[in-house]
């Protein structure tokens, strides 16, 4: 009997299965078994997502919140209960049916990526612990669920990043990754401990029923200070979102993702479209009602996200690795869909459009990116490298690659009818409705450098003379287990847009707000022209200084007279040297170096001791077992006088 | 005519069975295989009719008023069956050559013989109701340890080591006479419901007198400090068989000998006993732990090993009593299953080379199966996790936790790490160090092997399989 719970078990176990049986049995030597299993797995999960979708849209009970099954596991005091649970809303369904699909993608390419590698199985197992983290937080029904697996994505990411731990640059990414994300996670977990101390409860359905109203009178002690309760809960709520700034890599945070880059493309590819750093944005847009009434909380968050938005982008423009550029675009991206959460707020109401533009984003998004990295990761497996330098002329050679990466880099530019197209328009119309015109323009001015850097990218890779000896040879063909989900996923980069529009705008609003609702708009015609013009522009300066037979290409790769902006601008802003100088010489050389003091002469020296002192103990015993029997008579008596005066008998 | 209870035949079988098999001998020449046969068939026997044993809760049944047949004492004739079995299996090898550089044992009839005394010992202590038997039941487990100690003629080590042990063993008995002629005074009476009623009744010195020295007697037996001192010469003088029945038969007769009585006659001043039952506990687990750091030779490692395990079971001593026997009673089947195994181990290495820490080097390269079942046996007596060793001890400590003794508790748990390291060591040198060339190969039998793997496979599987365990419980209704 196939309903929809036993649908959200398989959805769920599905996976965790896969995990388990390649991590305990397949992974070391069948690797072929391996792969197979982890795909049927998440296909099947796949099948059972979209199943479920499509049951939950096509009923009545549509838009309404529905839990699935919950089980309680750690009773804290009174009311305060961890539960495990499965949530069921149109945000968490349409998650659902991205993360299994993308994951369905991304295993059946990873059978052409990682065939020659010794431990593929390996990676299948962990691919297979990836999504499934990524769905136990999509399904949360409360904070401490999505907390667990929250840690678990972040802990198998840091296992898939430094996949290839032979690689020194992979395990320092991946420690990168991990320490970083961490360092926000406890931020997370303290807004958790906060937030559930205040208000009693972890469930979403609790924390996005609130009014701040009645929180404004009582006090409430920190422990360090007394506050206003509501104070706590505006600062538990800039802390939980301090744990999704992190995860999803925003200013200045960001510095692990680029890096992220290390490991195998694949698992680059479910990162950047589906997991991990979704959800950062997936927590705030579950929590949208709580950060809603928690003051300028969405403002802080709108500017995060716009400021990520172009700095990224500007950074994209100027890098020659293909895989960086692709991973500052996804910055430049969950800074759209930061800022689309943020821009809801306008001065003391809130409107739903950036919400709903938002998770659509979310949607399509994931698409392109997927598609775009596994791109890439076809490139650089027939280039070996990752440099646009050593690319070029790849049109002919790989054809369907090429339309593919067409029509992903057209949705990423926002071009119609491609997907992109409709959540981005959407963004900018909420940020305009929002009046924040100064992030409108901003969103207005990224769109075009979008355009520009994507078409960089796809001229510099795929048109022009090849400038590879490999690819002149035409050493070069399209694998057919890493093609296939490139095409499969064309289509929802072409048609996610145009078909998911309705779907969206009909059920997507965040829940009942309790704060004024603006519900009549002002609406636009004029901003997807000049979206499409800004954009079309781009392409064409894209055109002319990487494509067009005029183009110097060689001048435009060459690094050698270049401004100082430039410069600075390639090397990120130099913002990874800054956070190195930071980490290095004030954590690791300041605190660290005392702690470690500290380490080194008290608790070990302690330690030492006590070693030394159970030993010297040793000893003793040892040399009162001389042999010598009247000494072992004598203890007899000895051991009777000691147990007649310790032995608390009442003598 | 007069019928016999079912339930009181294995303990007559036990009681002729040693006849049996010495008087075997008379028929057969001493190269024979009649009487190891024999003691084999019959000791499989007695442990099949004792499971048959229905297990009754309450007061057990009466065989001739004054041989009491109880659930514990059911599963203490189990074990100490076991221990016999398991140490006839492992001394049959030093009756075919020498090892650990002493020579050839002779005369197997009559070593299997004194096994099934000390055995019978045992099952008197538990079947005793009044302090007569008692005595009598300790008696005879002790006596025949005295002569297996010192089994081997021709070795003056072991000549040494029964002398100590026969002397210190006299000054225990005096010790426990004495405890027992002043409870005698106390009580009025012999009989255990006797002493129970005077003990309920009020205390007096003459009963706190009894209740030192019996204690003190008894430490003597289950190497408790500081009465442990002839255990570390003892063990290392003896034939590794003998060593072997003796951490598990001779100890499990003491510990039984302690339940019965602390659970028993002085139950009324099980509180009262309680600070002193907690020093010898505490003390003598560390002591033993202590000793075991230093050692460099197997048996004597062994020695100090059993010397802290006797301070582990202790802490069950201080529970209430279905809890404190259930737990008694399971940690010794672990402790029996774990110690044989190690002392098979031990065994093996010791009919090729000497029996020390330096034979086990790279024991893992030349022989893996070997290494593993030394793995398993040793993590198993740390009580790490997933073995039996682990669930023993937490059933040991979960005794005494119950009546409260927290502190005495996490003073064994941290212990515990202490003994961690020590078996650790072991490991070390049998996983880690560089095999040593000039290290005479190792052969397995076809008995060694089996019952190897038959131990080592029962050491998982009751810590895996609780169940197993929970068949144990069961015979104590909570």
């Amino acid at each position: 009997m196939i309903n929809d719970v036993t649908l959200g078990y398989l959805i769920l176990l599905l996976p965790l299965f896969t995990f388990v049986v390649n991590g305990l049995f397949l992974g070391h030597k069948h690797h072929k078994a391996a792969a197979a299993l982890a795909v049927t797995c998440n296909g099947l999960a796949a099948a059972s997502a979209i199943l479920l979708a499509i049951h939950y849209f096509c009923s009545s009970f549509a838009p309404q919140k529905a839990i699935l099954f919950e089980y309680e596991f750690i009773p804290f005091v009174g009311e305060l209960v961890a539960k495990i649970g499965m949530l069921i809303d149109p945000l968490s369904v349409m998650m659902l049916v991205v993360v299994t699909f993308i994951s369905f993608m991304v295993n059946i390419y990873s059978i052409g990526y990682m065939r020659e590698d010794r431990s593929a199985g390996r990676f299948f197992s962990l691919l297979s612990l990836f999504s499934f983290s990524m769905l136990g937080l999509v399904v949360a029904t409360n904070l401490f669920q999505m907390f667990i697996f929250w840690e678990l994505v972040g802990v198998s990411s840091y296992l898939l990043i430094g996949f290839w731990y032979h690689k020194p640059s992979a395990v320092s990414a991946s420690k990168q990754a991990f320490i970083l994300t961490r360092f926000a996670d406890s931020f997370f977990l303290l807004g958790i401990v906060l937030v559930s101390y205040v208000v009693g409860s972890f469930d979403f359905s609790v924390l996005n029923s609130l009014g701040l109203a009645g929180f404004k009178y009582d006090l409430i002690n920190l422990g360090i200070c007394e506050v206003k309760r509501s104070t706590a809960l505006v600062i538990g709520s800039v802390l939980i979102f301090t744990g999704g700034w992190g995860k999803s890599a925003m200013f200045p945070m960001h510095i692990w993702l680029p890096n992220a880059m290390e490991g195998p493309t694949p698992v680059s590819s479910i990162i950047h479209s589906a997991t991990m750093v979704v959800a950062g944005v997936y927590l705030v847009a579950r929590l949208f009602p709580f950060f809603a009434i928690c003051e300028n909380t969405l403002t802080l968050i709108m500017w995060v996200g716009a400021f990520t938005m172009v700095f990224a982008a500007v950074i994209a423009c100027t890098q020659k690795d293909i895989k960086r550029i692709l991973a500052y675009s996804t910055l430049s991206q969950l800074g759209y869909m930061m800022f689309a959460l943020g821009v809801c707020k306008i001065g003391q109401v809130v409107a739903v459009t950036g919400w709903t533009a938002s998770t659509f984003h979310i949607f399509t998004h994931a698409f392109f990116k997927c598609s775009l990295f596994l791109i890439a990761g076809s490139l650089i497996h027939q280039v070996h490298t990752n440099d646009l330098d050593a690319m070029g002329g790849l049109r002919k050679k790989m054809p369907l690659t090429y339309v593919c990466a067409l029509i992903s880099i057209l949705a990423i530019s926002g071009i119609p009818p491609f997907s992109g197209f409709f959540s981005k328009d959407e963004i900018i119309l909420a940020a305009f409705q929002g009046r924040h015109y100064a992030v409108f323009g901003l969103a207005l001015f990224t769109s075009g450098l979008t355009t520009f850097y994507m078409f960089r990218l796809f001229f510099l890779a795929f048109h022009g003379e090849p400038r590879h000896e490999g690819v002149k040879a035409g050493h070069v063909h399209e694998d057919f287990a890493m093609t296939l989900p490139i095409v499969i996923l064309a289509i929802p980069a072409l048609l996610s847009g145009i078909l998911g529009k309705g779907l969206f705008e009909k059920f997507f609003i965040p829940g009942r707000l309790h704060v004024p609702q603006l519900m009549r708009l002002a609406h636009a015609d004029w901003i997807p022209l000049a979206a499409v013009g800004i954009a079309v522009l781009a392409l064409l300066i894209a055109w002319f200084l990487y494509a067009s037979p005029k183009a110097k290409i060689a001048r435009a790769l060459d690094e050698t007279n270049r401004s100082g902006l430039y410069k600075v601008v390639y090397h990120k802003f130099y913002f990874d040297e800054m956070y190195y100088t930071v980490v290095r010489q004030f954590i690791f050389g300041g605190v660290a170096r005392v702690s470690r003091a500290f380490n080194d002469i008290v608790i070990e020296g302690l330690l030492a001791f006590c070693i030394w002192f159970i030993h010297k103990l040793g000893n003793l015993v040892r040399t009162a077992q001389a042999g010598y029997l009247p000494f072992y008579l004598g203890t007899l008596i000895i051991g009777v006088l000691i147990w007649r005066f310790f032995g608390q008998l009442p003598l | 005519m007069y019928s016999i209870p079912h339930f009181i035949i294995p303990d007559l079988i036990l009681l002729v069975f040693p006849f049996i098999v010495i008087g075997s001998r008379l028929f057969c020449d001493y190269k024979s295989k009649i009487p190891w046969r024999i003691a084999n068939i019959g000791l499989m026997l007695i442990f099949v009719l004792l499971n048959l044993i229905p297990l009754a809760s309450g007061e057990g049944q009466f065989f001739i008023s004054n041989w009491r047949v109880d659930d514990f004492g059911v599963l203490m004739r189990e074990v100490l069956i076991l221990s016999a079995l398991l140490g006839v299996w492992l001394s049959k090898d030093y009756f075919e050559h020498g090892a650990d550089g002493k020579p050839q044992m002779h005369q197997i009839a009559e070593f299997i013989g004194a096994i099934a005394f000390a055995t019978f010992g045992g099952i008197t202590v538990v079947s005793a109701c009044d302090t007569l038997t008692f005595f009598l039941g300790l008696e005879i487990a002790t006596i025949p340890m005295y002569a297996l100690t010192a089994w081997n003629k021709k070795d003056q080590m072991g000549t040494e080591a029964a002398t100590k042990y026969i002397l210190m063993g006299s000054v225990a008995t005096a010790f426990e006479l004495f405890g027992f002629s002043y409870l005698f005074g106390f009580a009025g009476g012999l009989h255990f419901s006797e002493i129970h009623a005077a003990v309920a009744a009020g205390t007096s010195p003459l009963l706190w007198v009894a209740v030192l020295f019996l204690f003190c007697g008894i430490g003597f037996k289950l190497t408790l400090f500081p009465f442990y001192t002839w255990a570390p010469d003892v063990y290392e003088g003896a034939p590794t068989p003998v060593t072997a029945v003796l951490s598990v038969t001779s100890k499990a007769t003491a510990i039984a000998f302690l339940a019965v009585l602390v659970y028993g006659p002085l139950a009324p001043i099980q509180e009262q006993i309680a600070p002193l039952i907690a020093l010898l506990a505490g003390v003598t687990l560390f002591v033993g732990n202590l000793g075991a750091l230093k050692q460099s030779r197997l048996r004597r490692f062994m020695a100090y090993s059993s010397i802290a395990q006797a301070g582990y079971i202790m802490v069950a001593l201080l529970g209430p009593a279905e809890i404190g026997k259930t737990a008694i009673v399971y940690y010794l089947f672990v402790y029996a299953i774990s110690n044989y195994l190690a002392f098979f181990v031990f065994g093996i290495i010791g009919h090729h080379r000497e029996e020390t820490f330096a034979s086990l080097r790279g024991l893992s390269k030349q022989n893996p199966s070997l290494a593993i079942a030394l793995a398993i046996s040793m993590f198993s007596l740390a009580g790490i996790p997933p073995l039996a060793g682990f669930f023993g001890k937490f059933h040991l400590f979960f005794s005494g936790a119950t009546t409260g003794h927290y502190m005495l508790v996490t003073f064994a748990v941290l212990n515990n790490v202490l003994a961690l390291f020590y078996y650790i060591q072991l490991i070390k040198s049998a996983w880690v160090d560089e095999p040593d060339g000039h290290l005479t190969p190792l052969r397995l039998t076809k008995r060694q092997r089996a019952v190897v793997i038959f131990l080592s496979i029962g050491v998982v599987a009751i810590g895996f399989l609780p169940f197993l365990s929970n068949n144990i419980f069961a015979g104590f209704n909570y």
